[in-house]
């Protein structure tokens, strides 16, 4: 943060521009198209960098309903940090730390895409981008460039707790209901399997 | 009569008619009834049955296509409404492009917690269940509503239409008997408000249900149905008792309907008797034509794909398992279910089937000879014998045991002959038994093939 990088507008452009290919599905056994371990190296490769096999490994998903969303955020990444003005400035186990902590966690609540089409999203992925870079961006204080940050950050993850909260209770109340409903009784239908 | 009846009466049967009420007493009190040991209703709101209706009409003039490729518009903003409301879809990420690039899932991932499986912007405060215990007897809790379970009626209505059945029961009727014939079966009666609140009694034809066995004529004939539904060993049982009445149609669910039951039954009962693959996860599917030798479908928002064991789609005519998306029950969406049931996907006379449907996961036995013989083999082997249900078994050492249930009159020399004709000399060993399973698995082999 101590050091001026880009503007932030040149990232969320970028992240609007995201071409279909970083956003095509990931392969995962015999589905879809995109290997993200390839992907990962190559961006490891334009900062200069190299990760050891086991490393990239982790990036090959193998469960597509927990690592479907996870991993098309690590593609979309993939396409931000290969920015020009991010090249370079991030560290190995920085830059795996983003593509696949970050990214699990992000993607645990939230579609992958919405970092392409929604405008918070956007900036709080091209917020992330340049942390890691240690950079903020360029016409902002490194007080204004915090705030904004916590306020994209922040928000959108007490938001996120209190939704995770509510889907528990709500959770409850179905088992309930229908465990109810099966002590009792049901309705009509014409037939019966 | 009102005072007399159950306080619950007036949420199972809202607005319940004077005609209707009397129709349940008399159901209910009828010298010849049985023990009615339960008690449910159709639960619909008197608003609600507008929709109804309307959706009937639209099940009746729909045209059927179940591919999944190109995405149609109702299907793109089912996958994006379900994904986005309902948590376990949620975790998938965004909407695809297409639908194979969702991950499926199967009967576990449901019984796990079918609780993350109904929609966020559902109110609860109607849900009912259908709960099955399932044939791989794994217990499954499904989320439903009032609602869904009226729509029933509108895809009947489709499948009894292709035989020209068209319901004309009306208040004061009995519209449908759903007959059971087992251990322990839910009981009771109710009306169907989209049909004039014509009749529904749901009984147990076995002996324990009734005051008289010789009742259980006396009551059907008296009540003179217009459909009899049921499942194959309930239907079979139907056959061992003497009543005159002739119903218009006979609807079998959910199990197999082999040729010869039907036969008999269409012998005695001089109607159509359709086939009907249903699921309590799904609804009716598809109904047997004879004239196609394939299960027609019936729902028109129901994608189907058919997958090979590592969940990739298979081409029309090629045999897997049948995969679904959509649907009409509104409370449980699904996304690519793997039903563990098997068939082709095919156009037949310009129709959309389901061929050579088997309700369970194919199993290759070993003949005298070596050759590997398909499930289907079998079914086909058996299909000339009333056979309420079966299971065939073969065991490590080659050997095999076919059990018979609920069995009525089967000449079990033929069956032995017609099993050793497709398998050769085998260890082969048949028992038949009285009792039926209220749930079995078909067909299975210990040799790990």
């Amino acid at each position: 943060m101590n050091l001026e990088g880009p503007p932030l507008e040149q990232l969320l452009r970028r992240l609007t521009e995201t071409p279909n290919a970083f956003l095509a599905e990931p392969r995962m056994g015999p589905h879809g198209s995109v290997s993200v371990p390839a992907l990962v190296a190559d961006v490891l490769a334009a900062f200069g960098l190299r990760a050891d096999s086991a490393a990239l490994a982790r990036f090959q998903g193998t469960d597509r309903a927990k690592q479907r969303n996870p991993r098309m955020l690590t593609q979309i990444l993939c396409w931000l940090l290969m920015d020009p003005s991010l090249r370079g400035k991030i560290p190995a186990p920085e830059l795996l730390r983003l593509l696949f902590d970050e990214a699990n966690s992000l993607a645990e609540k939230i579609p992958a895409k919405e970092f392409v089409d929604n405008d918070e999203r956007r900036e709080e992925l091209s917020r992330l981008a340049l942390r890691s870079a240690g950079l903020r961006p360029a016409g902002e204080s490194k007080n204004v460039a915090e705030d904004r940050w916590l306020n994209v950050s922040s928000g959108e993850r007490v938001r996120l707790a209190a939704a995770s909260r509510a889907a528990e209770e709500r959770a409850r109340l179905i088992r309930e209901a229908l465990e109810r409903k099966a002590a009792e009784e049901s309705a009509d239908k014409y037939s019966r399997e | 009569m009102r005072d007399e009846m159950d306080s619950e009466d007036a949420h199972r049967y809202p607005g319940l008619s004077a005609a209707g009420e009397h129709l349940l007493r008399y159901l209910r009190e009828h010298p010849h009834a049985p023990i009615y040991r339960n008690a449910s209703g159709h639960r619909l709101l008197p608003d609600e049955l507008p929709a109804l209706l309307a959706f009937a009409d639209q099940v009746r003039d729909a045209s059927i296509d179940p591919r999944a490729q190109p995405l149609a518009p109702w299907l793109r903003s089912f996958i994006a409404h379900t994904m986005a409301q309902t948590p376990h879809y949620r975790a998938y990420g965004s909407p695809p492009e297409q639908l194979q690039d969702l991950p499926s899932i199967t009967r576990g991932d449901l019984a796990r917690d079918v609780a993350a499986f109904v929609p966020d912007d559902l109110p609860i405060d109607r849900l009912i269940n259908f709960r099955t215990t399932g044939l791989t007897g794994q217990p499954l809790l499904i989320a439903s509503h009032p609602t869904v379970a009226a729509r029933y009626l509108a895809f009947h209505q489709r499948a009894l239409r292709r035989f020209g059945v068209e319901l004309r029961s009306s208040a004061g009727d009995v519209g449908v008997l759903l007959v059971g014939w087992q251990q322990r079966c839910f009981t009771y009666v109710s009306v169907t408000p989209q049909l004039g609140e014509c009749g529904l009694a749901k009984i147990n034809l076995h002996e324990a249900d009734w005051r008289d066995p010789s009742d259980r004529g006396q009551y059907i004939d008296d009540l003179r149905p217009e459909v009899i539904t049921g499942d194959p060993l309930s239907l079979a049982a139907l056959l061992a008792i003497s009543f005159a009445h002739q119903p218009r149609a006979i609807l079998s669910t959910p199990m197999t309907l082999l040729a010869g039951l039907r036969t008999q039954l269409e012998l005695r009962f001089a109607c159509p008797v359709l086939d009907v693959y249903s699921l309590n996860e799904a609804g009716p599917i598809a109904v047997y034509d004879p004239a196609l030798d394939a299960h027609v479908l019936l729902q028109q928002h129901m994608i189907i794909e058919i997958l090979d064991e590592q969940g990739q789609p298979l081409a029309p005519g090629q045999r897997g398992e049948i995969t679904l998306t959509g649907g009409f029950n509104h409370c449980f969406p699904l996304l690519r279910y793997r039903t563990g049931d098997h068939a082709a996907l095919e156009l037949r006379a310009g129709e959309w089937v389901l061929a050579g449907l088997a309700g369970r996961a194919p199993v290759r036995f070993r003949s005298a000879s070596g050759a590997a013989i398909n499930n289907i083999d079998v079914t086909h082997a058996l299909k000339p014998f009333a056979l309420p249900q079966y299971a065939l078994l073969q065991r490590a050492d080659g050997s095999f045991s076919l059990a018979i249930h609920g069995i009525q009159n089967a000449d079990l020399r033929a069956v032995e002959s017609a099993l050793r004709a497709l398998l050769g000399e085998v260890q082969l060993k048949v028992s038949a038994h009285r009792q039926l399973c209220d749930k079995l698995v078909q067909y299975r082999s210990e040799l790990g093939e």
